[in-house]
């Protein structure tokens, strides 16, 4: 009797394990995308996936980025999220605070840690009390675009080089039409979109003081806020937009074409960008003869990177099969198109990309930064969205304020205001560090 | 002396108890067939408005945030952070300012519109059909051809304007201009439903009386004045408050023409729909965005209310 009720169990052992096995390499594998540029790599990573998991099926959708944040926030929680979240680093620290990541393989998890694999900023975006929650893939890094026929028209032979040169060539590269109004901007600066008008912002406060406005604080997932600190740097910067969007330096107009679309259109001279912009010219503005350098220095010499990382769900039922197409995604053809096709640029150091740059050299720019560039990366934490949107409101006002022009007092008021809102919004959150 | 009762005869008294039990049975019947009308109906209209409603009113004495592992209850806590929030307070001047100037140029428009076309009866349905068509066309399509028609460059608007001489403007990216630029397109995109339903009410004042009026040597306007208005008045109410409550819910074309697409910056222009989606769905503020709902909520009531108190027909209570 005992030797039969042993014989059922070790049958039904056997079958449970070849179910579950069967689960494991059959079904639907989703990936949900916020950059729907990076789509061909993840198809050229989906044929290859197919030929190791013939009976998984991918799926891969995309979305414009608000709205895929806000599809992650609903589901995620509800469990019925995508299988492999390729998260921001913004929103990323939601996700493995609120626990809804698989632990990264171990394999992974040792080339994350490894310096000539992946540089420690990225790892340590990623890590949390030395754990990694996700695979940083790839980075958009910041530089200055300049239009190399309005810099040769207007006098100059090479670009910027000091934070002082990048407004005195904006006002000598800036056109105006009969009726005084602007035609052309010096450099187009990010005048609308809080959120973003903020890590703009930070360009340049970066160079004048060595930090973000919002840094790690002591203790992870804290941020603590340095305009206080860097009041007179922080007037600066806001006063020199100020400064060239009223009055005799004006060399920007809210009314003209701005960003990319601006610049890829001759509308503007210079503007601050990450990488993808190459392609987006090249594409948009053919006749566009453009260059691309760091962003210039002043006290400091700093490289904004924001990082997209790829994680698994915990809730996923194809963890393996998740993570094994988070390691096709690390093939050198795949990371070569994420570069060529969509500018991003990717973070594994021990892959060559020397193919691509041959055809595009402005892309070394970004993928061999010059000795001496610091690489900075936002702190990571959940309140980001929050407290950059509302920063920016702040700072985007006073750009439109003309009787702050030359006003440093009034300009330090406006940037206590700031520093005021993301210190409130912190506690409020209970993430403030001093 | 006997009883009335007492003379009726048993099969009376049956018939009667068996009509008895068949009424029973009717007013059972209609009673079912009632709850089987209106029961899914009313089940339906629980789950998706009340239920919603008696949630986001719950929601909002918690801080409540999806991806987040505890959801505390922080009792007023959301509403006494209202009080201090600065872009909500920025978001509801800009929303009355809005709904004001909508309402007010939407329904002028309309009626003036209704009026005329009352006087040309035989083409005034084609005229309806035309002034219709912005009304069945989805607002953000509407609003993407608004932003290229604004564009402040390109656009056909400051092209037009510029052969009366007017330099160019930007109307969207202006902080003074952008709240006219929102106002013309909830203009254009509204005004034939007004319209229409104004045509409605005008067909329904009796024609006798109108030519009594001329008769008696009433001119148009004293007929406007005291024969047309005072009939319509219960339109006009119904018009004021669907208008009200529909500008007052403006987001789509607020949303679109000012979504910061790269290239084309708008002014940030606050409404009290886009702080509440900006709370729910881009900071994750469930909680806080429930506590400005519920504002909201009583803040359209309130003049709903008041609007009614004016305006209802008295004399009708």
């Amino acid at each position: 009797m005992i030797r039969r009720l042993l014989a059922i169990a070790v049958c039904l052992l056997a079958l449970s394990s070849v179910a579950s096995a069967d689960e494991k390499t059959k079904g639907k594998l989703s990936i949900w995308l916020g950059y729907p540029e990076t789509l061909d790599a993840f198809k050229m990573g989906q044929a290859e996936f197919k030929k190791q998991y013939p009976n998984v099926d991918v799926e891969i959708l995309t979305f414009e980025l608000r709205e895929f944040e806000a599809k992650l926030a609903v589901s995620v929680p509800a469990g019925s999220g995508p299988d492999i979240l390729a998260l921001h680093d913004f929103i990323f620290p939601r996700y493995y605070e609120a626990g809804a990541l698989d632990d990264v393989p171990a394999d992974l998890a040792k080339a994350i840690n490894d310096k000539a694999i992946i540089d420690t900023p990225f790892k340590d975006i990623v890590t949390r009390e030395g754990k990694p929650w996700g695979v940083p893939w790839w980075s958009g890094r910041n530089g200055l675009f300049y239009n190399i026929d309005h810099l040769r028209e207007a006098g100059f032979n090479e670009p910027p080089k000091t934070y002082e040169d990048v407004w005195k060539y904006a006002e000598k590269l800036t056109q105006k039409g009969p009726d005084g109004q602007l035609t052309r901007a010096g450099i187009s600066l990010r005048l609308t979109g809080p959120s973003g008008g903020t890590q703009k912002f930070v360009y340049f406060y970066y160079q004048l003081t060595g930090e973000q406005m919002l840094e790690p604080g002591s203790k992870p997932g804290t941020v603590r806020v340095t305009i206080a600190k860097n009041i007179d740097a922080a007037a600066r910067a806001l006063l020199d937009h100020i400064d060239h969007l009223h009055g005799a330096k004006k060399s920007d107009d809210w009314a003209l074409k701005h960003d990319a679309q601006g610049f890829a259109s001759g509308a503007a001279s210079m503007f601050m960008r990450e990488s993808w912009v190459i392609p987006y010219v090249k594409k948009n503005g053919p006749n566009i003869k453009f260059g691309v350098v760091p962003v210039p220095r002043d006290k400091a010499w700093g490289a904004f990177n924001a990082v997209e990382v790829l994680s698994v769900s915990k809730d996923s039922k194809l963890k393996q099969a998740a993570w094994d197409f988070i390691r096709i995604l690390q093939a050198q053809p795949i990371l070569d198109n994420v570069l060529a096709s969509s500018g991003w640029v990717p973070l594994r150091r021990d892959r060559d990309y020397s193919a691509i740059l041959k055809d595009e050299p402005r892309f070394a720019e970004m993928t061999t930064p010059p000795a001496g560039l610091t690489l900075y990366i936002e702190a990571p934490n959940t309140s980001y969205e929050e407290m950059t949107t509302r920063m920016g409101e702040i700072i985007q006002a006073a750009f439109r304020d003309a009787s702050l022009v030359g006003n440093m007092d009034g300009a330090k008021k406006v940037m206590m205001r700031v520093n005021d809102t993301a210190v409130k919004i912190l506690k409020d959150n209970g993430i403030y560090s001093d | 002396m006997t009883v009335a009762t007492d003379s009726v005869s048993p099969r009376a008294s049956g018939l009667s108890s068996r009509r008895e039990e068949w009424r029973a049975s009717i007013r059972m019947n209609h009673l079912l067939w009632v709850v089987c009308a209106l029961g899914p109906v009313l089940a339906l209209f629980s789950i998706i408005r009340v239920y919603p409603i008696l949630e986001t009113i719950r929601l909002s004495f918690y801080r409540y945030h999806p991806t987040q592992r505890t959801k505390p209850f922080i009792g007023f806590d959301n509403y006494i952070r209202l009080l201090e929030d600065d872009a909500f307070r920025t978001a509801l001047i800009n929303t009355l300012q809005f709904c004001v100037l909508a309402v007010v140029i939407t329904l002028t428009l309309a009626f003036t519109i209704a009026l005329l076309l009352r006087s040309i009866e035989r083409a005034s349905p084609i005229y309806e059909i035309l002034l219709y068509i912005p009304v069945v066309t989805p607002w953000v399509p509407a609003s993407v051809i608004w932003k290229w028609i604004f564009d402040p460059q390109h656009g056909i608007l400051n092209y037009w304007l510029g052969f009366l001489g007017i330099p160019k403007l930007a109307w969207l990216q202006d902080e003074h201009i952008i709240l006219y630029a929102i106002v013309l397109v909830s203009v254009w995109k509204m005004l034939g439903y007004f319209v229409v339903v104004y045509g409605v009410g005008l067909r329904n004042i009796p024609d006798d009386l109108m030519e009594a009026a001329e008769l008696d040597g009433a001119t148009p306007w004293q007929r406007l004045i005291y024969i047309v208005i005072p009939m319509m008045k219960p339109i006009i109410l119904f018009t004021v408050i669907i208008a009200t409550i529909i500008f007052f819910n403006v987001f789509a074309p607020v949303y679109v023409l000012t979504a910061s697409a790269q290239g084309a910056p708008a002014y940030d222009f606050k409404v009290v729909i886009g702080e509440i989606y900006q709370n729910a769905f881009v900071f994750y503020r469930m909680g806080y965005a429930g506590a400005q709902s519920v504002v909201l909520l009583l803040f359209v009531l309130t003049l709903v209310f008041v609007q009614f108190f004016f305006l209802r027909d008295k004399r009708g209570v």
